[in-house]
């Protein structure tokens, strides 16, 4: 069933390329670039459908279980907003049109010397009739990169201004994971992208990766009272288990190691080998205790404006003092 | 999604020999589909390696080359069963690949490098490496041997490379992103003005443009009938393929071909020209006494290079 779906999906895709890119690419004299539009024309489709799965999937768990009623609608909102922006707009944008080039013309720079990265599925030729397995490993690598990318965005000053925008929302539900800076997003863009050149992800394997990744990323900021239990806890970040990263008394200063835990995207196992795991399974409010419920609520882009304040702050030079650390943004 | 992974899982198993077998390359699905050329059913799906595009037989017979673009690597396939003979791992980006008439030289250009790599077809040991303005395409051969003509899609232009030195003998442009090129009967040179809607005839001895013809939107790729006696041009922006005269170049005919037409060949008794459909990811078989579309076949996506074996 899900391969004919995916067949279906390529060729409505096939059918708007068609119909309405291809004659336009024409038109402009940009007839080069039709296979890596139609490509990630691909990814962005991807994007939609790993938004209506990761929605058809939470909200019924939402509706059944609740942790805390849905009062501040207008924060939702600018999740909301947020998913549609970034998701679909702006993260396939910035790994096109910065990403993808800068690859090319590493790897160019690279194989003109004789230079050749391979694959990790090169190294072990025996991967190469396992494309599952070689997938494995990578989501396996990408979440040990995501794992210490939140573990800096919470040690960092300058990090934390911008990440604390995703901590304000005291309202968690599906959406809530894309609520993040401009800034932060590209940095994630170019962290992933370029552990995804090193280790040598195939473009055509993103969209699978995407759709898992984004599903594992919604149902853990779901407003859903689930856990996975003792040893489901040990493979997969579940709603309880991010809900504690995310409580009132874990997410503020002074980052990551003073009360900090629960980092991991996927594989809860980063936290317990690194010491950040919390065995906690309780419920907790979620927010940050310093920033009230009308920073979640500001718009989209009050809010964005609102991340480069706190960067700014963050960045400004302190004067030394023995007292205790300042949150940015305050 | 089981399903999906179950598929691509047991699919590795190789198949026994067929007789009229069809191989195409899932550019996007790092995939090979071997298809059954009498029935017009997809048999298997194979994965290959990354970002396969193009393949084409050994001077020999005995191998068909595919070439993975992404994975820097030619993969011999056996050519009636398509099961997977050796890799050649560090051939940089092998997007199109060329074996000169004299079997002598063999050819790779990357358009993702913007290079072209010649080399000694006998042991595929590097000759010369050249840097090339953006995207280098499609490649002609001289009959003689002694020269490659390469299209630089992104310059608009084509370039002459002497094999033996490696030295460039001209680039002269001749027309919006220029892709297909291939030798004429008459020693001229035709070229696929994909950013048109024709086809440009080009001297071989300088690069001057003699003249265009008409073809149809996003002008493509060649492929010459066995008895000489029609060449068919695939249009990718307006879906069609055009037959045209060899000798004169004047269009015969025009037959519809869903899906953005790109490679084309023809079965074993010359009926039927199959051509891939980029962007509905499937197979287009057309009947060529009546130019009517006689069924497609579903593959996987971007289906790109294709070859029907002949049974053996």
């Amino acid at each position: 069933m899900i391969d004919d779906l995916l067949h279906r999906l390529g060729l409505l895709q096939g059918w708007i390329f068609e119909t309405a890119i291809l004659p336009l690419l024409y038109a402009f004299g940009l007839m080069d670039y039709a296979d890596d539009v139609f490509d990630w024309m691909w990814v962005m489709m991807f994007g939609g459908v790993a938004v209506i799965v990761a929605y058809l999937v939470c909200r019924p768990l939402e509706l059944w279980r609740p942790v805390e009623p849905r009062g501040d609608r207008k924060a939702i909102r600018t999740d909301v907003t947020y998913t549609l922006v970034h998701r679909l707009g702006l993260i396939p944008l910035i790994v096109f049109v910065i990403l993808a080039p800068a690859g090319y013309a590493i790897d160019r720079a690279l194989m003109f010397r004789g230079i050749m990265p391979e694959a990790i599925d090169q190294y072990v030729p025996a991967l190469a009739d396992w494309p599952l397995v070689t997938l494995a490993i990578y989501i396996v690598i990408l979440d040990f990169a995501e794992y210490w990318r939140h573990r800096l965005q919470h040690r960092l000053r300058w990090w934390w201004a911008l990440h604390s925008l995703h901590h304000d929302q005291r309202q968690m539900t599906l959406w809530t994971d894309d609520r993040n800076h401009i800034l932060d997003d590209v940095l994630q863009s170019v962290w992933l992208g370029a552990i995804a050149l090193l280790i040598g992800v195939e473009p055509a394997q993103f969209p699978v990766i995407i759709i898992l990744l984004r599903l594992v990323e919604s149902l853990s900021h779901a407003n859903v009272r689930l856990g996975f239990g003792r040893v489901g806890s040990w493979f997969l970040v579940s709603p309880q288990f991010h809900r504690v990263h995310h409580s009132l008394d874990h997410a503020g200063p002074p980052f990551d190691r003073a009360g900090g835990c629960n980092f991991a995207v996927i594989l809860p196992l980063w936290d317990m080998i690194f010491g950040t795991y919390k065995p906690d399974r309780s419920f907790p409010p979620t927010g940050i205790r310093s920033k009230t419920a009308r920073w979640a609520g500001l718009g989209y882009l009050q809010h964005q404006i609102e991340g480069f304040r706190r960067l700014f702050r963050a960045l400004k030079p302190r004067r030394r003092s023995p007292g205790p650390v300042v949150e940015p943004g305050e | 999604m089981l399903r999906l992974l179950a598929l691509l899982v047991t699919v590795a198993v190789p198949v026994s020999a067929l007789a009229n077998t069809v191989i195409v390359l899932n550019s996007d699905d790092d995939s090979m589909s071997v298809i059954s050329g009498s029935d017009r059913k997809e048999l298997s799906r194979v994965p290959i390696g990354r970002a396969p595009h193009h393949l084409m037989l050994t001077p020999d017979g005995q191998d068909l080359i595919v070439a993975n673009a992404g994975g820097n690597e030619l993969v011999f396939v056996d050519p009636s069963s398509g099961a997977i003979r050796r890799r050649l791992p560090k051939i940089a980006d092998p997007y199109q690949v060329g074996f000169s008439p004299d079997a002598k030289w063999f050819v790779t250009t990357s358009d993702r490098l913007d290079r072209v790599d010649i080399y000694d077809a006998a042991g595929f040991t590097l000759a010369h490496r050249l840097s090339m303005p953006r995207m280098p395409s499609h490649m002609a051969f001289a009959p003689d041997s002694s020269r490659v003509f390469i299209t630089l899609q992104a310059t608009d232009s084509v370039v002459a490379i002497d094999l033996a030195s490696g030295n460039v003998l001209w680039t002269q442009p001749v027309g919006p992103q220029p892709a297909g090129i291939w030798m004429t009967p008459a020693g001229t040179l035709v070229v696929g003005i994909m950013g048109s809607n024709h086809i440009a005839e080009v001297d071989p001895a300088d690069g001057h443009v003699i003249r265009t013809v008409e073809t149809g939107r996003g002008a493509h790729n060649f492929l010459a009938a066995p008895d000489g006696k029609a060449l068919y041009v695939s249009n990718r922006v307006a879906s069609t393929i055009s037959v045209l005269d060899p000798a004169t170049l004047s269009v015969v005919r025009t037959i519809s071909a869903p899906g953005g037409p790109d490679d084309m060949a023809f079965s074993p008794d010359g009926t039927e020209l199959w051509a891939t459909g980029r962007w509905r990811s499937q197979v287009d078989v057309i009947d060529l006494a009546t130019g009517a579309l006689k069924g497609t076949i579903p593959v996987g996506r971007s289906p790109h290079g294709i070859y029907v074996d002949a049974a053996r």
